[in-house]
């Protein structure tokens, strides 16, 4: 029964710093996901964006590019 | 249209004075006569009540005691022309007790409907206000020091004093207090004033706030007074419609509100710091002094705490000014007290005059000697807890000092007379057995010590170890009167001690308990 | 009265700033501040004068009489707790006078007094009987046949104090104390003059009452009258160790007293910085759980969670501890395995688990309980203030002008905090509460709120942004400060004037009246000093980080920070969680809140552990649950904290648990979480620790052994032993060591050291070179960041809301007598008072479904269901539900959902959507088949 708390939680993250322009909420989303986020949660984060594909948030999409994972 | 007057005090309203009034009316309305049935306050005659009045071109005729059934005979004997009558009593105001009187806190007392607004204004009422309200408020506590005007409650401290600590203590939110809990036996001039005159009180109190600063006053008085509760109630309803009170007093811009509050029952909250416990809703109990009320009062502010007759005073100083009222009486007791004479005697009533007037002469002269026709044997002045003065010793001055001196206080002006049938020893077993039960229970010397004094005294009447008692007695009154908290405790000793001072022979003729 | 060697001043301490004055007491010169009264400026000067209702932590009351005096010049004998000092006065406190005064007091006592002085109870702690030796037993000359109230009935209703009137004087110090001290006015006087007896409520018995036993009564008692039941049953203690509750984050200190190895009573410290002298029901009382007899004293193990425990010896349970854990690294990778720290034990023990996480484990797979409490407050004021803590001391609620209390309920989870907050109401600080539920400082005797603002769950930020918008629009903004120390406003002041964030919008989202919110608002920010306080109601949503950095927004924005009687304050949950989290609990943090992605920082924690850090972040909690059900990890250590029982969405932990090939837990009893485990390690109660916890305002206050480890090793040498037997060196001779590499490796511990502390009795961090003896008040010239810096607080609704299908909104909170998931306080008599969760419901929605008082009740969300006893109450606004989740068998997180917070995963317990139904409709749901197989 493996939700998907790693896209869910993205969302939410974003969610906070949507009133940023979008180049300025990815990067801020990006590094917050890199101070706070065990390795194999942005893994897991990185799967379900690309397997979610064009259903995942596009800002999500570009925090996963960002990660660079 | 005659006028006649009917008193609503609650002494007339005992014996019929409600009954002689519609009886007054009927009669009149069945002689087809319109009449003005005005409902005045006490004249203080107390034994003449009923006292029925009709106003004529010689003044105000008197006819007294007037039972309800009597009324028919009177109308028809011509009581609505002042005819004569064998009740008929003449010119009230020329009456003895009414002539010597020096009337300031009774000034309208009897004489005006209480809650007429109009009548106030016409005796004279709201000048003391008027005048306080345009001098600055300093000047106004100036003019009561200079008065010397001092405390009516029992404890005599100069009200000008009391008042300048609260208006020296700085705080944006202060409170006059009336203290019309008048619990002490033989006294009533309190309620007589709230309940012939209440506008006096209200005037009183609101110069007090213009003085110190004060927004809002209260008066607690005791339950056991529903009439005055009722009269002084409609007063300060009647005085805020009227503009005396509320946001724009007398249009001077001045904001004071008074509210009435019942006590329950407790003698100790007339003490003044327990009084206070109980108008913030809490159980009467004494605080410690210092902190003092002027300074840390209702609810932690700045407090002025004054008897009803204290603050009646002051509408009169400040009409006439603070150097009349210091003229009246002798030494450090100014101006007027309104003595209540009670108990044992024959006239009983309220009579006020200048300090300095005898003892003696107010109990036989005035009070014309015992009910009872009996030898006088005692006489209590200043309530439960004052000393009994023995028949021989009436000769002192009414002043605070010469009281003392005698080993007697006087309180708030009580007069309680006993003749030759009472027992000393049971009265001061009373005294202890009083404060056994009107003792807050705060502190040990009054809550313990009142008890222990009961069983103590038993002892001594039943001549148990009556020398070892005797001595601890004496003891327990020591520590009474250094130990306890307030005066209640404070003062106990004083009945049981002048007791066995001047009456030794009745402690050893009783029965234990009797 | 206490063992512990007080000296009772008689009267309390007037304001330190008084100017001085002179005065002469029996020959003697003492200086005293302007309104010390006589009888302290005596006791300060080493003269005692006999009192009896005079004690220096209530208000000098003038009753007992004993205390009498004669001052030169003045009349009369005044009792000196009343009487203030005057410059140049002369006092006398023995002459014949007031000698023969106070015997004649004492004559009056004993004679409505029990003549047993040799058998009664306090024999050696009775203040009355000492004083009558004091000042001359008197010859009792009114005998003992006068009447009294030798005949009264005892009252034995409260199960750890009696009430016995023969034995009470009428001092009144145990109503003050209830008043005064605890602002719970349950005692009274009943009756007049002689009649006075001391009465609970209106003539009930003292369990019957209002009495919340807190204690207040029983320690202000001169006398046996009120007597701790421990004390009449064992007699009175014989040594005492000064130490720290170990219940909620206020952090009492107590006395612990003893006979031998046997804890009498807990005697709170007058000297303790947290609570000075005040305690509640569980602190005082409630330590029965450490000798209960369900405690587990034995290592055990098994092979799987279907098998019977093996009791084991502490060898055998650390080597099977560290295989197991090696060989799962060994087949699924270093990052297999992790640890959870606990927020009930030292700071050195939770030090200990993360260092050997980070160093044996080698992975930074540790968290802590506090992420599923106040992980938010940690990332909210770090943003914000840079600092992730409290920014006050408890002192500074005295100069508190206007109280905020967000999401807390002080009265039942912090009493003695509480009881601070609510004397300074009554001194005529004004408060605001916003809360779901009318709590009790809503309206409780002398206090009453100015707004309660009873908004829907999940609104903070909406609220929060409200008032903030209130203050920007309204002109409130202490532009001064604002331009002075902060940052980033004029963007902040952009977004939050926006009219989307007005009172109006908000009272649509909250159900609050818009007049309400802009007055609450005012109030706050026209007052000479505001204050916030909160607590879990804030942090446990799903936008739980961004409330708190609203509140800090609205802080800055008014000046509030940076002095007494302002700032920003969490009240933790439990006793440690501060500390739990200032210890580098944080899968992303090293002590100190130091990241581990910062080169220089790891450095210098290599360079003394000898090891390598791992630089990026470990999992989380709910990470390590997700994990383990993906299979990548397979080995966890979770040290005192009942997960299975506290955590949300118990199936889906249930679930991770029993796919875990290693679960160890160190706890005091066989709790849910050790029914599914492996190994169990029996940790130490409070009374056996030696170390600090460090409380909700920073404070560290030291944790001192009252008796030996009953399972034969200290807590803190278990992770060192299994770090040990996994290869890596790390042993402790004693805690004290720990504390010190504590110091070391951390700016903000560097001056604290045991020893520090034993001096002087607690320390508040940051305790450095610049701050030596700690500091009680943060950012007061600079915040700890530089600039306060403003954080746009987007409020971003939850997903969970009521819909048809569950219509109503579950939230959770606390009761007094009960403490978090109860595992202390269901096994002592608390029960008495709370003997189950009980789910509050408000009359309509009752109605509705045709509940009544004290039905049963299913409540279903989507996640499970569970059954209570629903009471009917008007504390609810109609459409919210409320329990408490003390009770394993209420389970109430079997009904919350893995929603979290967006920062920090805290949990969002406190929004779940439901369903009520009468009756008991429970099916067999895994969760329930596990706690049924467990027991």
């Amino acid at each position: 029964m493996i939700t998907a708390p790693a896209l869910r939680l993205a969302g939410d993250i974003l969610a906070q710093f949507r009133h940023l322009p979008d180049d300025q909420a990815v990067d801020t989303v990006a590094n917050h996901i890199r101070m706070f986020w065990d390795p194999r949660m942005r893994a897991q984060l990185l799967e379900l964006a690309t397997s979610a594909g064009a259903d995942c948030d596009p800002l999500v999409s570009r925090v996963v590019t960002s990660l660079g994972d | 249209m005659i006028t006649v007057y009917v008193p609503c005090d609650s002494a007339a309203l005992s014996i019929g004075a409600d009954e002689v009034a519609m009886a007054i009316e009927c009669e009149a309305a069945l002689l087809g006569l319109e009449i003005d049935l005005v409902r005045n306050g006490t004249r203080g005659m107390l034994w003449l009540e009923p006292l029925v009045e009709v106003a004529t071109p010689a003044g105000r005729i008197g006819y007294g005691p007037v039972r309800p059934e009597a009324v028919a005979d009177l109308i028809a004997a011509g009581l609505l022309d002042g005819a004569d009558h064998e009740l008929n009593l003449g010119v009230v105001d020329e009456l003895p007790w009414m002539r010597d009187q020096q009337r300031l806190c009774l000034a309208r007392v009897g004489i005006t409907d209480p809650l007429s607004p109009e009548d106030y204004v016409a005796n004279g009422g709201n000048a003391g206000l008027r005048r306080a309200l345009s001098m600055p408020p300093a000047d106004v506590i100036a003019e009561v020091t200079e008065s010397g005007l001092r405390g009516r409650g029992g404890a005599g401290f100069p009200a000008g004093i009391k008042w300048k600590t609260v208006a020296d203590t700085e705080d944006d939110l202060k409170f006059v207090c009336c203290n019309a809990d008048e619990g002490d036996s033989g006294t009533f001039a309190d309620r007589i004033v709230m309940e012939g005159d209440p506008f006096s009180l209200l005037e009183g109190m609101t110069i007090a706030g213009y003085a110190v600063g004060a927004s809002e006053g209260y008066i607690y008085l005791r339950s056991e007074y529903p009439d005055a509760a009722a009269t002084t109630g409609q007063a300060i309803e009647t005085a805020r419609e009227q503009g005396w009170l509320g946001d724009d007093v007398l249009g001077s811009g001045f904001k004071f509100d008074i509210h009435l509050r019942l006590g329950g029952g407790a003698y100790i909250c007339g003490e003044e710091t327990s009084m206070l416990e109980s108008l913030e809703g809490k159980r009467g109990m004494v605080r410690a002094k210092p902190p003092i009320p002027a300074i840390t009062g209702l609810f932690g502010r700045p407090t002025v705490v004054n008897n009803v007759l204290t603050l009646t005073s002051v509408g009169a100083i400040l009409a006439d000014g603070g150097q009349g009222y210091a003229a009246l009486g002798l030494d450090r007791s100014r101006g007027t007290q309104v003595f209540q004479l009670a108990g044992n005697i024959k006239h009983g009533g309220v009579f006020e005059s200048a300090f300095g007037i005898s003892l003696e002469k107010l109990v036989n002269e005035y009070g014309g000697g015992t009910l009872s026709g009996r030898p006088l044997r005692t006489v209590q002045v200043g309530g439960p807890l004052g000393q009994y003065i023995p028949a021989d010793g009436l000769d002192i001055p009414t002043d605070y000092e010469a009281f003392a001196a005698a080993g007697a206080m006087l309180g708030h002006g009580g007069i309680v007379v006993f003749d030759d049938t009472v027992n000393m020893a049971s009265m001061a077993r009373f005294a202890m057995e009083f404060c056994v039960a009107e003792s807050c229970g705060k502190c040990t010397p009054c809550r313990v010590g009142s008890v222990r004094g009961v069983e103590t005294i038993d002892k001594i009447v039943a001549g148990v170890d009556r020398d070892r008692n005797l001595t601890l007695l004496n003891d327990l009154c020591d520590l009474m009167v250094d130990g306890s908290l307030c005066a209640m405790g404070g003062l106990t000793p004083n009945p049981v001690r002048s007791a066995l001072q001047h009456f030794p022979e009745d402690f050893s003729t009783l029965e234990a308990g009797q | 009265m206490t063992l512990y060697a007080d000296h009772d001043l008689g009267t309390p301490a007037p304001a330190q700033d008084a100017p001085p004055l002179t005065l002469e007491i029996d020959g003697v010169s003492v200086t005293v501040p302007q309104g010390t009264s006589v009888m302290r400026a005596a006791a300060l000067a080493g003269i005692d004068v006999p009192k009896l209702c005079a004690t220096d932590s209530l208000d000098a009351f003038g009753s007992c009489r004993l205390c009498l005096v004669e001052v030169e010049g003045g009349r009369g004998t005044p009792a000196s707790c009343t009487t203030p000092c005057a410059d140049g006065m002369k006092v006398n406190t023995r002459t014949d006078k007031v000698d023969k005064l106070r015997q004649s007091v004492m004559e009056l006592y004993l004679s409505d007094h029990p003549t047993d002085c040799q058998t009664c109870s306090p024999t050696g702690g009775c203040e009355l009987q000492d004083l009558a030796t004091t000042v001359g037993l008197p010859d009792m000359r009114y005998g003992l046949e006068g009447i009294n109230h030798l005949n009264l009935p005892v009252d034995d209703s409260n199960p750890y104090f009696t009430f016995d009137p023969t034995s009470c004087i009428s001092c009144s110090r145990c109503v003050r104390a209830c008043g005064e001290i605890q602002g719970t006015f349950a005692l009274t006087i009943e009756g007049r003059g002689f009649d006075s007896k001391v009465s609970a409520s209106a003539g009930e018995t003292f369990l019957e009452s209002e009495c919340v036993s807190c204690g207040a009564c029983v320690a202000a008692c001169p006398t046996s009258a009120l007597q701790e039941n421990s004390v009449i049953e064992l007699g009175l203690p014989t040594r005492t160790v000064k130490t720290t509750c170990a219940y909620c984050g206020v952090g009492c200190s107590f006395n612990a007293e003893l006979q031998g190895d046997e804890l009498i009573r807990m005697v709170p410290d007058k000297t303790g910085g947290a609570n000075e002298g005040h305690a509640c029901v569980k602190g005082r009382f409630a330590y029965g759980y450490a000798s209960h007899e369900d405690r587990q004293l034995n290592p055990m193990i098994r092979e799987r969670i279907t098998d019977d425990w093996q009791v084991v010896d502490w060898d055998t349970a650390i080597n099977y501890v560290a295989q197991k854990m090696k060989t799962i690294q060994t087949e699924h990778g270093v990052g297999a395995i992790g640890g959870i720290t606990s927020s009930r034990t030292t700071n050195e023990e939770v030090y200990v688990v993360q260092k050997m996480v980070r160093a044996a484990f080698g992975n930074n797979n540790v968290d802590t309980c506090a992420r599923v409490c106040h992980s938010p407050t940690g990332y909210g004021l770090k943003q914000t203030f840079g600092e992730s803590a409290g920014t006050q001391d408890f002192r500074s609620v005295a100069k508190a002008d206007a109280i905020v209390v967000i999401g807390a309920n002080p009265t039942d989870g912090h009493p003695v905090f509480a009881s601070r907050m609510k004397r300074r109401l009554r001194e005529g600080a004004q408060l605001v509460v916003i809360d779901p539920r009318r709590i009790d400082l809503v309206r409780s005797p002398h206090i009453e709120a100015a707004y309660h603002l009873p908004l829907a769950p999940g609104t903070n930020v909406a609220m929060v942004n409200a008032l903030a918008h209130v203050v920007v629009t309204e002109g409130l903004v202490d532009r001064a400060f604002v331009d002075a120390r902060c940052e980033d406003f004029d963007g902040w002041a952009e977004f939050i004037s926006s009219p989307e964030h007005s009172p109006e919008v908000a009272q649509e989202v909250t159900g609050v009246p818009a007049e309400d919110i802009r007055a609450a608002a005012r109030l706050y920010a026209t007052a000479e000093n505001g204050a916030i306080y909160y607590g879990l109601g804030v942090t446990e949503h799903s936008q739980g980080s961004t409330m708190v950095m609203g509140m800090a927004n609205l802080a800055m924005a008014t000046g509030n920070i940076g002095r007494e009687g302002v700032g920003v304050n969490p009240l933790r949950g439990q006793n440690n969680v501060q500390g739990s989290c200032d210890m580098g609990s944080f899968p992303h943090e090293l002590p100190g809140y130091r990241h581990v992605s910062d080169d220089a920082v790891r450095e210098v924690f290599e360079k003394l552990w000898g090891t390598r850090i791992t630089p990026t972040p470990g999992l989380r909690i709910p990470n390590m649950f997700d994990s383990a059900l993906d299979g990548s990890f397979r080995g966890l250590y979770v040290q005192g904290e009942d997960i299975a029982q506290s955590d949300p969405n118990t199936s889906h932990v249930y679930a991770s648990l029993k796919s875990l090939d290693l679960l160890v837990v160190q706890d005091l009893f066989l709790n849910e979480t050790a029914q599914l485990a492996h190994v169990f390690l029996p940790g130490t109660s409070f009374l056996e620790k030696d170390g600090t916890f460090t409380n909700a305002e920073r404070r560290i206050n030291r944790v001192r052994p009252v008796m030996a480890p009953a399972t034969g090793k200290h807590e803190w040498q278990i992770p060192c032993d299994i770090a040990q037997a996994m290869g890596y060196d790390m042993s402790y001779d004693d805690p004290s060591q720990i504390m010190d590499e504590i110091a070391t490796l951390t700016p903000t511990f560097k001056g604290v050291s045991f020893a520090r502390l034993d001096a002087l009795g607690s320390v508040q961090w940051p305790c450095n070179d610049e701050a030596p003896e700690g500091t009680p008040t943060m950012h007061v010239e600079d915040f700890t960041r530089g600039k306060g810096r403003f954080m746009v607080t987007t409020f971003v609704p939850t997903t969970e809301r009521a819909t048809r299908k569950f219509p109503l909104i579950l939230t959770t909170g606390r009761i007094l007598s009960q403490y978090n998931v109860g595992a202390q306080t269901r096994r002592t008599p608390n029960v008495m008072w709370h003997a189950e969760d009980i789910l509050e419901i408000h009359a309509s929605d009752a109605e509705m479904r045709g509940i009544h008082d004290g039905d049963e009740v299913t409540i279903t969300s989507r996640t499970g269901e569970t059954v209570l006893r629903a009471v009917i109450s008007d504390r609810m606004p109609p459409g919210v539900v409320y329990t408490t989740f003390h009770y394993p068998l209420s389970g109430a997180n079997v009904v919350t959902t893995d929603n979290s917070d967006w920062a920090t995963n805290c949990p969002e317990y406190k929004v779940t959507a439901v369903q009520v139904t009468v009756g008991t409709g429970l099916h067999d749901t895994d969760v329930e088949l596990a706690a049924r197989a467990a027991r």
